[in-house]
């Protein structure tokens, strides 16, 4: 039954996020009833590199906003500043701490997942050249793996913080870590950015593994903190 | 005595070092309605929330159903057989009615589908009605059926009645006081309303800055209480505060009054050396046993 809670709880931000991102990709739908169109003479490589850009960005924004507030309940759409007192009902079922986190984390990893693989798909098959399904899969596989880990540190912050500061605490790190790693040379091999990027990484390139293992590890130890915080909590 | 549900030893816990609960001993009887009675920020809602393990005590331990409760495994445990109702009576925005009961139900294999369906009648609780749009005292209605229908041998209840009107507030003593005689249940619950806890319970807690000034058994703490209301011809004594054998003096102009509990005869004998004009021995409410303990001269 905590499926069920975390999912009644998530349902509308799941479906905020996948509205948000058929609204963006069916720009070419509705951009031109407004007049809105791509400068004449941009070649389609450049234009559909924007797309996956834009692709990339709407993966941090899912695993941030899905992330959930640790344990906490969640209001349905907006982040709102102290814990909900709907918790101490949470916390006098008969359930381990560990347990709430982990269905909650896991159903919004899931739920980020589902995301970034229509995403991801999106953007590989409508690449101006041809993409092969393992060809999908791998850089499907790499994604969600990079995208965890951005997912494990909100989640990690919204075990400490309320869920505002979560909010923003997440986009300012994932700004932070995104601009230090043009600064500290080991950071740009090792940034789960680069693994979700086909641009650092083309989809017909070596798999970026030192970012994908470091975002592996980064996921487990990140969840793990959540969890020994989660306990360690009172409420 | 008989077998104690909840059992605490010097319990304390402090907030930012300021102490909430101090050494704290409380012995709640299995199959007893016990009042746990405080001003706001005595400690009542603290130690609750002890005894479900959303908090750590800093020092001493507790136990439930006579096993200490040390970890989270024999809290959770332990919690399979409490219902919780809090103060703010705050359940799931994102859930009807009927949900929150879908959830709740399968967490407790003792769930009572006929208590369920009694206070869901009782309480003319819509199923489909979102949480949101329940107004206070429907939402203590829900909780308190979520409470009661998990077939709970411990009720802990922080202001069960508050938000409710009088014939409901009624309806959920003459509840709670039929699962503690029908149902053998234990009730712990703290309240501001001491008429109703006067009412329904049989054991009551006084606590006071997170420390225990007065606990036993409602009739006998009424019965062993006597106030003592002295007149005199000028203003009342200051030395009646060293009068041997009473709990609490309070002076006003020329009436003195005080409480004793222990040998009241003696105490009666022993004004006479101020020369009051009159001497009158009452017994007392709750209110008065609350009000002497807490405020105090």
């Amino acid at each position: 039954m905590l499926w069920y809670k975390a999912w009644l709880e998530t349902r509308w931000r799941f479906c905020f996020v996948a509205g948000s991102i058929l609204f963006a990709w069916a720009a070419p739908l509705w951009a031109p009833l407004f007049h809105l169109r791509p400068p004449a003479g941009i070649p389609a490589s450049r234009l559909w590199l924007a797309v996956h850009m834009a692709s990339v960005l709407l993966y941090i924004f899912a695993a941030i906003f899905l992330a959930g507030s640790g344990i906490n309940s969640q209001t349905t759409y907006a982040a709102t500043s102290g814990f909900h007192p709907s918790m101490l009902f949470t916390l006098s079922l008969p359930v381990s701490r560990r347990r709430l986190l982990l269905v909650r984390a896991g159903l919004g990893a899931l739920q980020t997942g589902v995301l970034v693989a229509i995403m991801a798909a999106y953007t590989l098959f409508a690449r101006p050249e041809a993409t092969t399904a393992p060809q999908f899969l791998t850089y499907l596989a790499r994604a969600i793996v990079c995208t965890m880990a951005i997912y494990a540190l909100s989640t990690l912050l919204a075990c400490v913080f309320d869920e505002m500061w979560q909010f923003y605490g997440a986009f300012l790190s994932c700004i932070a870590a995104f601009l230090l790693q043009y600064r500290i040379s080991v950071l740009s091999w090792l940034s789960p950015f680069r693994g979700m990027s086909l641009i650092s990484y083309p989809i017909t390139g070596p798999m970026p593994w030192a970012s994908v293992i470091f975002s592996l590890v980064l996921t487990a130890v990140l969840l793990y903190a959540s969890m020994l915080i989660v306990q360690r909590k009172e409420y | 005595m008989s077998e104690a549900v909840v059992e605490t030893h010097g319990l304390s816990k402090s907030y930012d070092n300021k102490p909430a609960l101090r050494s704290l001993e409380l012995n709640v009887p299995r199959g007893s309605i016990y009042g746990f009675l405080g001003r706001n920020g005595a400690g009542k809602t603290t130690t609750m929330k002890l005894l479900l393990g959303m908090l750590r005590p800093d020092a001493g331990e507790f136990s439930l159903f006579g096993e200490t409760v040390r970890s989270e495994a024999s809290s959770v445990a332990a919690r399979r057989r409490i219902g919780f109702v809090s103060e703010g009576k705050d359940l799931y925005s994102f859930m009807t009615v009927g949900q929150m009961i879908r959830f709740t139900r399968p967490f407790f294999p003792g769930w009572r589908r006929e208590l369920e369906e009694k206070y869901l009648k009782l309480f003319r609780l819509p199923l489909n009605r979102s949480i949101t749009k329940l107004s206070k005292g429907m939402r203590t209605q829900l909780m308190l059926l979520l409470a009661m229908a998990r077939g709970a041998e411990l009720l802990v209840m922080d202001e069960p009645t508050s938000g409710l009107d009088p014939i409901m507030t009624e309806e959920v003593l003459q509840a709670l006081a039929d699962l503690a005689a029908g149902e053998g249940m234990t009730i712990f619950f703290s309240s501001h309303q001491l008429a109703e806890v006067e009412q329904i319970c049989d054991h009551v807690c006084l606590i006071d800055e997170g420390q225990k000034v007065l606990d036993g058994v409602l009739d006998d703490l009424k019965s062993q209480y006597r106030r003592i209301v002295l007149v005199f011809d000028s203003a009342a004594p200051a030395a009646l505060a060293g009068l041997k054998g009473i709990d609490h003096l309070r002076r006003a102009g020329r009436t003195a009054s005080m409480l004793a509990h222990v040998d009241v005869e003696g105490v009666v004998a022993r004004t006479q050396e101020f020369a009051p004009l009159s001497v009158e021995v009452h017994p007392v409410t709750l209110k008065e046993l609350f009000l002497d303990h807490v405020r105090g001269e």
